[in-house]
């Protein structure tokens, strides 16, 4: 289970380019759950994973992992808990390291690194077996090095490492964005059949209205650094795509009112 | 044939301290300028220990452990306190040179009386030999030179060999994946901070005992000697690089090792044909710059060159 209590976050505070990126976001999601987050840009969803994997520590607020506080845990301690995929297909990968020595680090995220050897024989077998049940012709090409492969291929391994050693947390952030629409579609199958098979607990952010109207059991959707609306259940289950793009338009609009009643009553008494 | 010989042996030995610029500048991506000062405290300290008649081996590990020490701080002033990569080797370097000053207790400790390495290796090389003096294809060398030449190239493959070994475990893999993507291998539970402390660590060991073997080798230490060590150890990298073309570890490894027995044959031939020993800085530092800017001017000539 994820606990996030009351998340604040401020980014150049005390500067002209201050962003208070979380404004107190609480949330809870269950063990299993695919939550899918959306929001307009700077909305705070990829700062509100950010938050959770450790990249930065909050100003405020807590966060609990499978009833641990990991709050002022550093971000490669978190990473005992937390699965994660990148936006940028080559964030997740080590470009000049060979496809088994990226899936023999990932098989050990979170462990003590001794003087093992990293790829004894007895382990090869079975990365092979896992790289072949992608269906992506990758087990032929398991000692180049995994730069020489496309994005999607990238992303696929990067989703297979995230899950290799069951995380408590699985984070997704926009991790098909960069994909072309045939790669990203194969990305989200991939991901949904993981996610499933292991019963993850995941966090996905995404731009795609279609996305977030098919994957997953419940959709939050944030604004100006705070959750502004959070579906889950029945309600869940009724939303369209439709819907949420017109959430978005009603969010606009009460947005632009906003800053017209503010430059109205900037003219009228200043 | 001595000249051959002698800059074989001392391409050798600098290729330990080009295994240690392998480390911080192609594995981290950190011009590691420590190694000027930590060549020469690996000399100070073994010169210092072995005219108080400590034995070759236990000064010359020594010294490898006390370059360990000055990587400890270039790594800890960079992570911990946030200082500027070339920043932090700089602080080091400049005070190690006071320190090196103390070891030795004046700037310059003559080795020629005193059992080292070398003394061993004359030993080494009159045993094989038979003579003080041999021939070799037909040219009369030197027992000293021979055996000298074979104790470095063995020492040399067994570093080399740990190296690739160490490269291959579960550390040494993080270590290298440290340098390849920072992002990845933290969100994979490794510490960068830390592979970069124990990696400075093991560069600067690597380059103090260059020193240490230096020192014994030309029979002194010098408070001077290791002016310009780095880019020296840049060199060597660049040749290895350009002579194996290939990321693998292990031909990264003999490609450096290579870069540096070459670069120093070259050097001796420059100097043979006359280049004025005062030049050897200025002319390593342009080819350094050209190997550098080389490439990129590479891609501009291809970009700019009519469409066919």
């Amino acid at each position: 289970m994820l606990q996030l209590r009351e998340l604040q976050k401020t980014f150049f505070a005390g500067t002209p380019n201050e962003v208070r990126a979380l404004r107190g976001v609480s949330l809870q999601i269950e063990d299993g759950s695919f939550v899918i987050v959306i929001g307009t840009n700077g909305s705070g969803k990829s700062t509100l994973l950010n938050a959770v994997a450790g990249s930065f520590f909050v100003d405020r607020g807590a966060i609990q992992i499978a009833g641990k506080d990991v709050t002022r845990w550093p971000e490669h301690r978190r990473a005992s808990m937390i699965g994660r995929v990148f936006q940028n297909p080559f964030s997740g990968t080590a470009p000049t390291m060979t496809v088994a020595e990226n899936l023999a680090l990932a098989a050990r995220r979170g462990q003590p690194r001794g003087l093992g050897r990293l790829l004894p024989a007895r382990i090869q077998k079975e990365l092979r077996d896992r790289v072949a049940s992608l269906n992506m012709q990758l087990e032929t090409r398991m000692h180049n090095p995994i730069g020489t492969l496309s994005g999607g291929q990238r992303q696929a391994l990067t989703l297979l490492m995230a899950t290799w050693r069951r995380p408590d947390l699985l984070l997704l952030d926009e991790h098909t964005a960069a994909l072309d629409p045939k790669s990203a579609d194969q990305i989200v199958r991939l991901t949904e059949e993981i996610v499933s098979e292991h019963r993850l607990t995941t966090l996905m952010v995404t731009h795609s209205m279609q996305q977030a109207a098919t994957l997953g059991d419940r959709i939050v959707m944030m604004n100006q650094g705070n959750v502004h609306a959070d579906y889950a259940g029945a309600h869940r289950r009724h939303l369209r795509a439709d819907d949420l793009v017109r959430r978005f338009d009603e969010i606009r609009r009460e947005e632009r009112l906003d800053a017209s009643a503010a430059q109205l009553l900037r003219e009228t008494y200043v | 044939m001595t000249l051959l010989l002698s800059a074989w042996t001392i391409g050798l030995i600098l290729s330990l301290l080009a295994l240690g610029i392998y480390i911080s500048y192609r594995v981290f991506k950190f011009a590691d300028i420590t190694a000027d000062g930590s060549i020469t405290f690996g000399a100070a300290v073994a010169a210092a220990m072995l005219t108080r008649g400590v034995h070759p081996v236990t000064a010359s590990v020594t010294a490898f452990f006390a370059g360990c020490l000055a990587g400890l701080c270039t790594g800890v002033l960079h992570t911990r306190f946030k200082i500027n990569q070339l920043l932090s080797g700089i602080l080091v370097m400049t005070a190690l040179y006071s320190i090196n000053l103390h070891v030795m207790g004046s700037s310059n400790i003559p080795l020629l009386s005193v059992t080292t390495i070398t003394t061993y290796a004359q030993s080494l090389g009159r045993w094989i030999t038979g003579h003080d003096s041999a021939t070799l294809l037909g040219w009369p060398v030197n027992a000293r030179d021979v055996g000298s030449l074979l104790l470095v190239g063995a020492i040399v493959f067994v570093i080399a060999l740990l190296a690739w070994l160490f490269f291959r475990t579960n550390l040494g893999s993080a270590m290298r994946a440290s340098g390849d993507n920072e992002q990845m291998i933290r969100a994979l539970g490794v510490s960068v901070e830390n592979m970069i402390v124990l990696g400075l660590c093991v560069a600067n060991g690597l380059v103090a005992f260059a020193g240490a073997l230096l020192a014994q080798y030309q029979g002194f230490a010098d408070v001077q000697m290791g002016i310009g060590m780095i880019v020296w150890g840049l060199a060597s990298v660049i040749i290895g690089r350009a002579l194996i073309g290939t990321d693998s570890v292990g031909a990264a490894l003999i490609g450096t090792i290579m870069g540096s027995v070459l670069f120093r044959l070259i050097v001796a031939l420059a100097l043979r044909w006359g280049l004025n020993p005062n030049d050897l800085k200025l002319v390593t530092a342009l080819f350094v710059f050209g190997a550098l800017v080389l490439p990129t001017l590479m891609q501009r000539v291809k970009r700019h060159a009519p469409a066919t």
